[in-house]
């Protein structure tokens, strides 16, 4: 064998090794929700068996379906669909006809605030959280779905992201349908739209991937289980002194599987967009 | 000055911006006022008994003469000293690793981008059950490297090791991101100058000193401000997994505004901390900037 031929086999070696190892947490994950009692994972937690079943049950996954549980992880997941949802779309339209007029409009001062609205970006969600609490208790939309969709919809970054996007497509080709008559709300769904459907698979993955783990808003401003999302109700199992493994895992698994499935079927998409969210910034 | 009629087409680009402005204006520039505004008083969360009053400079005296706030922003400084190198330096290795291999490397890049996709939220249970003391998988994991010396380890219990377990589970959830791009700024070192090191004999460790570590440096500023600036602000895994302690060993500075606002209900005080944590970000945000100007690459050029 050539050098380089050992070069490609000791490195296909390592990168197996290392893929087994980085995902072996998830067949913990998968292996765990298939076991019957929290005691039996809590009894394999130090061998090898955490990574098997010997005799897979799917009464976890009943138990936390059920809608009599003191879980009812069913609403919990249509709370977390229903605001992704409505957030991912929301998200599209409202920032990109905001970017549209940014980069199409005609008016003084576009560049102040296109630079205003990028300034925006450098405030974390964190720093504002408490006193964003503070104004829709005072507002008095808390504890609804609104309320945890609002405030993510006019994103800074993807307005910024829209805005780039858009700046590729030649004015010519707007200033063209102008002329023809076109108004700019024809010209934005029409043309600029159709030709940035790559950004909207990006904005969708992006944003939806971050609704899904929207926590620390939902832990504060949500107080009943009619809006509570999967993220909060899967924590609420660390509050107790016994944690109910059994059902914490059966929940992740519940929680983990449509993001593995969108992820093993868009995975190119996924990467291009995680990256392009990089490169853009 | 001349009055002009409003043409149909700025009414509805007009139309088309307003409710970005409404929503920016209402959930991002409010809240930022209003923490201003109530970092000057006592106000609570909810109204209360005692009457809101004018307090000055107090809330943010109170707050740097807190001991607690201070253990939260060392915690967050050496969560950031040992998550950067952890984090950066495996997504580096696993980026040069994919980026050389051409079979299947759609199947090992899915792989290593798996934790990144999994919700924090998840990564917190499962990891929980690795922590376990005495018999969790770290802990057998420690007795075999070990040869049966170590002992095992209370992981997330222990005021001495709840910080860096933290950091262990961080970084593997989040190392996919900097890979990411890692492996774009890998792809964008030209060739030649890989097929002239090549013709110098330079390879291995040599070749990667000299000429990838070198290209990278732009890149590698872009993600240790990104990875900073996230360090910052580390909190759902803290909150989920051991609630700032044990004996505050694993607080952040979100945490110490989570706990003052919200649990405390000192909104007033939590709001004065928000404020030290927003300057805080602006100014690493900024002084880490500058080095994008200092790239020995460039000046070469």
């Amino acid at each position: 064998m050539s050098r380089r031929k050992v070069a490609d086999t000791v490195r296909t070696l390592v990168l197996t090794v290392l893929s087994l190892l980085i995902i072996s947490p998830l067949i913990i994950l998968f292996a765990s929700s298939l076991k019957g009692t929290r005691q039996e994972i809590l009894a394999d937690a130090g061998s090898w068996k955490a990574f098997i079943v010997t005799k897979p049950t799917l009464q976890n996954f009943v138990e936390v379906l059920s809608p009599d549980s003191m879980t009812p992880f069913l609403r919990y997941l249509l709370n977390s669909t229903i605001v992704l949802v409505l957030t991912v779309v929301l998200t599209i339209v409202v920032s990109s006809m905001a970017a549209f007029v940014l980069y199409q409009g005609r008016f003084r001062g576009k560049k102040l605030l296109l630079a205003g609205i990028t300034a925006l970006y450098i405030i974390p969600m964190e720093t504002i959280m408490l006193p964003m609490l503070y104004e829709v208790l005072n507002l008095g939309i808390s504890d609804s779905y609104f309320v945890q969709v609002l405030p993510f919809v006019a994103s800074p970054l993807f307005i910024f992201f829209f805005y780039q996007f858009f700046s590729q497509v030649p004015s010519s080709i707007g200033e063209a349908a102008l002329i023809d008559g076109a108004g700019p709300f024809r010209i934005y769904l029409q043309i600029y739209m159709p030709l940035n459907k790559s950004a909207l698979a990006t904005v969708a993955i992006l944003q939806g991937m971050s609704m899904w783990n929207q926590y620390l808003w939902p832990l504060l401003s949500v107080s009943t289980d009619n809006y509570r999302p999967i993220t909060v109700a899967i924590a609420s199992f660390f509050g107790s002194d016994t944690i109910l493994w059994n059902l914490a895992m059966a929940g992740s698994v519940l929680m983990m599987l449509p993001v593995l499935i969108f992820y093993l079927a868009f995975q190119r998409y996924f990467i291009a967009s995680v990256m392009s969210s990089a490169v853009k910034e | 000055m001349k009055t002009r009629r409003l043409s149909p087409d700025s009414l509805t680009m007009a139309a088309m911006i307003t409710p970005a402005l409404v929503l920016l204006v209402l959930f991002l520039v409010v809240p930022f006022f209003i923490s201003i505004g109530l970092s000057f008083t006592n106000q609570r969360l909810l109204p209360g008994p005692i009457p809101t009053k004018f307090v000055g400079l107090r809330n943010f005296e109170t707050i740097l003469k807190d001991a607690e706030f201070w253990r939260a922003f060392l915690n967050v400084l050496f969560f950031t000293a040992m998550v950067i190198p952890l984090q950066c330096g495996f997504a580096l290795l696993s980026a040069i690793l994919l980026n050389g291999q051409k079979k299947r490397q759609r199947l090992f890049q899915g792989a290593f981008f798996l934790p990144y996709i999994t919700p924090m939220v998840v990564v917190c249970v499962i990891w929980s059950t690795m922590f376990q003391f005495p018999s969790g998988v770290l802990n057998s994991l420690l007795k075999i490297v070990s040869f049966g010396m170590a002992q095992p380890v209370e992981w997330l219990g222990n005021p001495k090791t709840a910080l860096l377990s933290i950091t262990l589970l961080s970084a593997w959830q989040a190392y996919g991101f900097q890979m990411v791009i890692y492996m774009a700024g890998l792809q964008n070192i030209p060739v030649e100058l890989y097929e002239a090191a090549a013709m110098d004999g330079v390879h291995g460790w040599k070749r990667f000193t000299s000429i990838t570590w070198p290209s990278l440096y732009q890149t590698n500023v872009f993600v240790l401000i990104i990875t900073t600036i996230q360090a910052l602000q580390l909190f759902t895994q803290v909150n989920i997994l051991t609630q700032g302690g044990p004996q505050n060993s694993t607080n952040t500075l979100v945490h110490y505004i989570y706990r003052t606002g919200f649990v405390i209900q000192n909104i007033g005080k939590a709001s004065a901390a928000s404020i030290i944590l927003f300057v805080l970000v602006v100014v690493i945000y900024f002084s880490l900037s500058r080095l994008t100007q200092n790239d020995p690459t460039e000046a070469k050029a």
